[in-house]
């Protein structure tokens, strides 16, 4: 009796899964039909570059520097060895910054801010009916207020990653140097050694991935809030979770199909 | 014309609506009143296709809106206007600017045609001047009176309010009741009014529709409600012994 209620449970549990993963495509479809008017579209696009990419500009950098700084004093205090040449830190930073951190963690943390911020921009336009007075205007509010929000992700967050990837590797080339652990011709040794332009394409490629996840998920939370107040906060903290977990999940495949 | 005929409605095992069918006319303000939880507003939603029903079908002047899909339902929504419970403006646009979004997003209008109608829609809810305010700023009854100029910015053939008067004090009530009315006819839109609000319904109705229990429990005019029998209709609108005594006088 108990093993049939816990899979009857476990079933239930399954097609709910399945329920939403349905909803967030066909709210996808919905977001990527034929816009009403594209003119209006393009206004709403250049207004979320500045609202996702440009004022998040300032925690990138300030994430990217401090990040670039450590990475370089850490790698010089780890390594003890003579036979380790120096220029292993600038190495170090640079294959530190471009393969991950500038992108997967960088996108982490933008989750965390323009993902919590488009579940509850939208969430809220939901609870106060603004969402329904869009559909009965005959709107697509999906298209609306989504897919100008995604494609300003995919068109910013690239710039932003690069952006980041310059600012860590030259604070670590300034730290290494100020600091003494490093002469800037090892650290420029370091950043040349093995170069391969792949790589910056290859974190790229996964920060379209992620710009992808962190507005449609977040947004897929905020479009389907119901309630008041509290609903929002939830939506909102569903949004930034559910991204964090699709994004190191999509890092994973990602890696594996495209370096190995 | 909007004719609803025989729709239900069910969430879960409960049926909000049971086989409702009415009519809501041309150039008159129709009321649906009904206590809370009565079905009112679920009516309402599936009437406007904000909620599918689970059974059958919903006329704008003799096309059925049912069996339209998303894209087909566009041209009938665009004649439609709303004024919601909480307004439902745009908060992150001023008051031109919310005016100024179906005309936009549907019209063909130069910059300045758009303008000129924003104008002409906030002169005749009374808001001239207001423009750039934004929704925080004003006050509810000027708030539901930019829903209004909202809703009429496309000359919609149907318009309707969901309590427009609610949290409003009598005397913006009034004014409220009274420009939902004078649109209406101006306008000869089909005009449908969802609210508690007795005075409103007694003052301005022109038809009205009584949901009780998810059910058509009774239609008629102001004047009919006096005389009518119905219980629960006469529960609900004289719900004290004051209103009762008064009805009782009226009846003479």
């Amino acid at each position: 009796m108990q093993n049939t209620a816990a899979a009857y449970l476990s079933l239930l549990r399954m097609s709910s899964v399945y329920f939403h993963i349905g909803k967030y495509f066909l709210l996808m479809v919905s977001t990527f039909s034929k816009p009403e008017k594209r003119k209006i579209y393009w206004k709403l696009i250049i207004q979320e570059v500045d609202k996702i990419g440009l004022q998040s500009l300032g925690i990138v950098a300030l994430l990217s520097l401090f990040m670039g700084a450590v990475v370089t004093l850490q790698t010089a205090a780890n390594i003890d060895s003579g036979w380790i040449p120096r220029w292993t830190i600038g190495y170090t930073t640079r294959q530190t910054m471009i393969l991950e951190f500038s992108s997967t963690i960088v996108c982490l943390i933008l989750s965390g801010k323009v993902g919590g911020n488009i579940a509850s921009e939208i969430g809220t336009m939901r609870i106060t009916e603004q969402i329904d007075a869009m559909e009965i205007m005959g709107i697509n509010s999906a298209s609306y207020l989504i897919l100008p929000k995604i494609v300003a992700a995919l068109f910013i967050f690239p710039f932003m990653v690069i952006l980041s990837m310059f600012i860590g590797i030259s604070a670590g080339a300034f730290v290494g140097y100020t600091a003494g652990v490093i002469s800037l011709n090892d650290f420029e040794y370091g950043l040349q050694y093995d170069f391969e332009m792949w790589q910056v394409s290859y974190s790229v490629i996964k920060v379209f991935f992620f710009a992808f996840i962190i507005t449609s998920v977040s947004a897929f939370h905020g479009f389907y809030t119901s309630g008041g107040p509290r609903e929002v906060g939830a939506s909102s903290t569903r949004a930034v979770v559910y991204s964090m977990v699709l994004i190191l999940v999509t890092n994973y495949i990602l890696t594996q199909l495209l370096l190995l | 014309m909007i004719e609803v005929k025989n729709i239900s409605k069910s969430f879960g095992g409960h049926q909000v609506l049971k086989n409702v069918s009415v009519e809501f006319h041309p150039g008159k303000v129709n009321f649906i009143i009904g206590r809370s939880g009565s079905g009112k507003s679920v009516l309402t939603k599936c009437i406007v296709g904000l909620m599918e029903v689970d059974q059958g079908e919903i006329f704008f002047d003799n096309r059925n809106f049912t069996v339209l899909d998303r894209w087909d339902r566009k041209d009938i929504r665009q004649e439609m206007g709303m004024l919601f419970q909480g307004s439902a403006l745009f908060s992150s646009l001023n008051v031109e600017e919310n005016i100024l979004f179906p005309l936009q997003m549907f019209s063909s209008m130069s910059k300045s045609e758009m303008l000129d109608r924003v104008n002409v829609c906030l002169k005749r809810v009374n808001l001239e001047g207001k423009n750039k305010l934004y929704p925080s700023e004003l006050s509810g009854g000027m708030q539901k009176r930019t829903g209004i100029a909202r809703a009429i910015a496309m000359n919609p053939r149907y318009l309707f309010c969901d309590e427009p008067n609610s949290g409003l004090d009598p005397q913006t009530a009034i004014v409220i009741d009274n420009l939902i009315r004078e649109i209406t006819y101006e306008f000869k839109s089909t005009t449908v009014v969802i609210s508690h609000d007795m005075n409103s319904v007694l003052e301005t109705g022109d038809h009205i529709n009584f949901i009780y229990q998810g059910e058509l429990s009774w239609r008629g005019n102001k004047h009919e409600i006096l005389h009518s029998e119905n219980e629960a209709l006469n529960n609900f609108v004289f719900p004290s012994k004051f209103m009762q005594q008064i009805r009782e006088k009226l009846r003479g």
